[in-house]
């Protein structure tokens, strides 16, 4: 692999500070050198290093979604997820994959799966490079209990491939379920330990009983895997930093109790809240009879205004908020995760800095990949995005594929960045590209 | 989808009946629209909005069509390894070789059947609907067995028809459930084996194990929903019996008598062979690293049925009867993309010319692909499957198992594969942000 030089280029490095001009050398899988230069200074070639000229192109890390379902397949609900044939869904899955690294997400944190292997299956045929794919932390299903956050199955159809969660019921069996997951490779349980207000049982509403939750840490600690859970109650947030769970997703009824122990516990735990989700299905999910008035019954206008409330409580208070939306149903399709950063910018007042770096330097511990990722500095791992534009003076721009103009991923191009004819622009209705000829 | 025009190309239409000729070919959409032999560009390419491949004089010729594909086969040793991958992995797996055998120049393979239900038919499906890039796919079921023949990989301790790598069904009933069970799932052909392999202890390439009555009662389904049988049938008994059914496309038909012969030569305006007989040079040849010395391939009949295959399919050739490549490719004696080889072969052990060996992965791939009116040559009209090979298969048809010597793959109009940019060569310092 040759060495690839990036020079003329602004050089934002994820350390919170303005970007700066300059250039950067990729040498194998990491980044081997970040200098700064001054206007108008010719930087000196790289032997045998590709250079592209950045043209004063944004530089920065490749960006980091923290909850992330490739086996969400875009539709309305969990049931026509869950019926989607295996053979169909992992191919589904691999196409998600691709999509999430041409939209610059070069980690993603899987937050559940649709059935019991896809998320472990995808992370290792990317690893081995059967398929292009972010890097990728794999997910067990939903943990659930009967009649609760993902039990799909009906009533005169008990079988559990029914079911879109995984259905436990005691100690024992979530025991059994944990150890099941270990042995399928999963790097993190997810426990539903709310309700979510569209299934029927209110958000506010907790489920598992304590004993329950703590087998569930013990035994996921006992395989070296973490959990993350599905928390929107009160109780349930609290049982997450009582009982060491990491990952915090959603916490939107946080109480001032739970704020402070959140606060008390701050470098402990991740929360992603997914806002996108309750955004859009208060207020874009009409074409799929969730107008309003039916959101605003189910409670999630309720659930909006104190989700962010919550966050912006706990931006306050330092805690680390992550992006990642919950994307992957019909009216929160793939694709379109970086609107939360603007998201994060225009309704829980980060400034665009802190939004950046939410998906960058703080997603790197996420991945459980502190101290190597989420930086451009040397000895870094080499994931780093080129934008067309300043996403410090709009955000919006991550949004926009075209204005993404190079994605790379462990020192590799997954997207090169658009080539300039050596001739220039073809002349207007004049002579044919050649494209082959020795 | 703009219009491209390959030029200063050395035309070989792959009917097998016209010398290559300098000329150059337009395409339109995914369609070869003019195909014209003086240098000069074709008529239709007015306007200059074509793509232009200065071809310097690469030959041109039809995408390649394997008759005996296996996607699902993963280049492990024995049936069980491919049987016990688990359906996830089995799946991309799957993809990937589609991909790349896309790549190496098929642009048409022909399903010979899957190691799961419906592998075969979510691949074709996701090819079709552009999921994932593939040749053009007719999807075959699982191999269909009895008890004890090829196929039934249940061990008698484990008798789990989830651990059968193959169909397993007993009389004409059952036979029927399973052929409509795959009918369901909307595959293209239904694979039966009719005959036995040598590496099956107890069931070697000359036991013949259907009966008539459960043949029988799988043609009748598959003739019902407009589907085709094709069948695995090693023994000259086999070879008969699909006849006798009105069976159109025999795998491997390595034991044949006069009768045989005689029968075939009668439907040879409507049946196919494809012999496979890449995967018997490799087990006598080149498999001794998977525990299958040359001794001991000899040991099990290896060397009698590759004599066998040789003699009958010259005669077979001879009568005029449609021998098409496609070997077994998928096992680790015999990996995928190894596929071109098979033309070789028919030049060295058949009495091929190198002519007719193009023309049985051109022409005839066409027909085999039931598109006999609009595929395998490069013809006016016929859809643009392409190779620009760089060299001259009919002097050295191996090269067309040389990824590098395939200079580019286009199907249905569109370039799988594609030439390189004169521009994109000094990469290094060329490459610049567009205004």
């Amino acid at each position: 692999m040759a060495d690839v030089h990036f020079t003329n280029v602004r050089i934002f490095d994820g350390g919170g500070d303005a970007p700066f001009t300059g250039d950067v050398l990729v040498s194998g899988n990491k980044i081997a050198r970040v200098v700064r230069t001054t206007y108008g200074e010719r930087v000196p070639p790289v032997a045998g290093a590709t250079v592209i000229d950045g043209a004063g192109a944004f530089l920065m890390p490749g960006m980091v979604e923290a909850h992330t379902h490739f086996s969400w397949n875009d539709q309305p609900s969990l049931d026509s997820i869950q019926r989607m044939p295996p053979e169909e869904h992992i191919l589904w899955c691999a196409e998600v994959a691709r999509k999430y690294l041409d939209m610059g997400w070069t980690s993603c944190v899987g937050a559940a799966t649709a059935k019991p292997r896809l998320d472990v299956v995808i992370r290792n045929a990317i690893n081995d490079g059967t398929i292009v794919g972010p890097r990728y932390i794999a997910a067990s299903q939903e943990i659930t209990v009967p009649g609760g956050l993902g039990d799909t199955t009906a009533p005169h159809l008990p079988q559990h491939e029914f079911a879109f969660g995984a259905i436990v019921s005691g100690a024992e069996e979530m025991r059994r379920c944990v150890r099941m997951f270990a042995k399928y490779g999963v790097d993190q349980i997810k426990i539903n330990l709310s309700g979510e207000s569209i299934t029927g049982m209110p958000s506010e509403m907790s489920q598992f009983t304590e004993e329950e939750i703590a087998t569930c840490v013990d035994e996921a600690r006992r395989w070296g895997k973490r959990v993350a859970a599905h928390a929107r109650s009160t109780w349930s947030i609290k049982q997450c930093i009582k009982q060491g769970i990491e990952v915090i997703y959603h916490a939107s009824f946080i109480d001032e109790e739970g704020l402070d122990l959140l606060e008390a516990h701050k470098f402990d735990h991740f929360v992603a809240p997914g806002l996108a989700w309750l955004i859009n299905t208060c207020h874009h999910a009409s074409a799929w009879g969730l107008t309003p008035e039916v959101t605003r019954k189910m409670g999630y206008h309720r659930e909006l205004e104190a989700a962010v409330e919550s966050m912006k409580a706990m931006r306050r208070r330092g805690i680390r908020i992550l992006p990642g939306g919950d994307y992957g149903f019909a009216w929160t399709p793939h694709g379109t995760n970086a609107k939360d950063l603007e998201t994060f910018v225009k309704v829980i007042g980060m400034s665009p800095m802190e939004a950046l770096l939410s998906a960058t330097a703080w997603g790197a511990p996420m991945m459980r990949l502190g101290k190597v990722l989420g930086y451009i500095r040397e000895g870094y791992l080499a994931d780093i995005l080129l934008i067309d534009g300043d996403p410090l003076a709009d955000i919006t721009v991550l949004q926009d594929r075209k204005r993404i103009l190079a994605v790379m991923k462990d020192g590799e191009f997954h997207r090169a960045p658009p080539l300039q004819r050596p001739g220039g622009a073809r002349p207007p209705g004049g002579a044919p590209v050649t494209r082959w000829a020795t | 989808m703009a219009d491209t025009l390959f030029t200063n190309v050395r035309i070989l239409d792959g009917s097998g009946s016209t010398a290559p000729y300098g000329g150059s070919v337009l395409v339109r959409g995914n369609r070869i629209r003019e195909v014209s032999r003086s240098a000069a560009p074709p008529t239709a390419a007015g306007g200059g909005t074509a793509t232009v491949i200065d071809g310097a004089g690469a030959t041109l010729m039809p995408g390649m069509v394997e008759a005996h594909t296996h996607f699902s086969w993963n280049d492990a040793a024995d049936l069980a390894s491919i049987q016990t991958m688990p359906l996830e992995e089995h799946v991309l797996w799957s993809a990937k070789v589609a991909r790349s055998y896309l790549h190496a120049g098929f642009t048409s393979c022909l399903g010979a059947a899957c190691a799961k239900p419906r592998l075969d038919v979510v691949i074709r499906n996701a090819i079709e609907k552009g999921q994932i890039p593939g040749p053009r796919y007719l999807a075959a079921s699982q191999e269909i067995t009895v008890p004890g023949g090829l196929g039934d990989e249940m061990p008698p301790h484990l008798p789990f028809p989830d651990f059968s790598f193959g169909q397993v069904v007993n009389g004409a009933e059952d036979m029927r459930r399973v052929v409509r069970m795959f009918l369901k799932y909307g595959v293209d052909s239904v694979k039966l084996n009719l005959s036995g392999d040598n590496f099956v202890p107890g069931a070697d390439a000359k036991t013949t194990w259907m009966t008539d009555a459960e043949v029988a009662a799988a043609q009748e389904e598959v003739r019902m929903r407009g589907k085709r049988i094709i069948v695995h049938a090693r023994s000259c008994a086999s070879v008969k019996q699909a006849l006798r059914h009105g069976i159109r496309l025999i795998y491997h038909a390595s034991f044949t008598d006069e009768e045989a012969l005689d029968m075939l030569e009668a439907a040879r305006d409507e049946v196919f062979v494809a012999p496979g007989i890449g995967i018997l040079y490799a087990l006598l040849w080149e498999a001794e690293r998977w525990g299958v010395s040359h001794a001991k391939a000899v040991e099990m009949g290896y060397e009698e049925e590759w004599a066998a295959a040789c003699e009958s399919l010259k005669a077979m050739h001879k009568r005029g009867v449609r021998v098409l490549p496609g070997g077994d490719y998928g096992f680790a004696f015999n990996p995928h993309l190894a596929n071109a080889r098979d033309l070789d072969l028919f030049v060295r052990h058949l009495g091929f010319t190198p002519m007719e060996a193009i023309r049985s992965c051109t022409l005839y791939g066409g027909q085999v692909m039931m598109r006999p009116d609009d595929l395998g040559l490069v013809k006016e009209g016929y859809l643009a499957d392409l190779l620009l090979v760089d060299g001259d298969p009919l002097a050295d048809v191996r090269i067309l198992r040389d990824g590098r010597r395939i200079l580019a793959v286009m199907k249905d109009g569109v370039f799988a594969k594609a030439p390189p940019l004169a521009g994109e060569r000094p990469l290094g310092r060329m490459l610049e942000r567009t205004a």
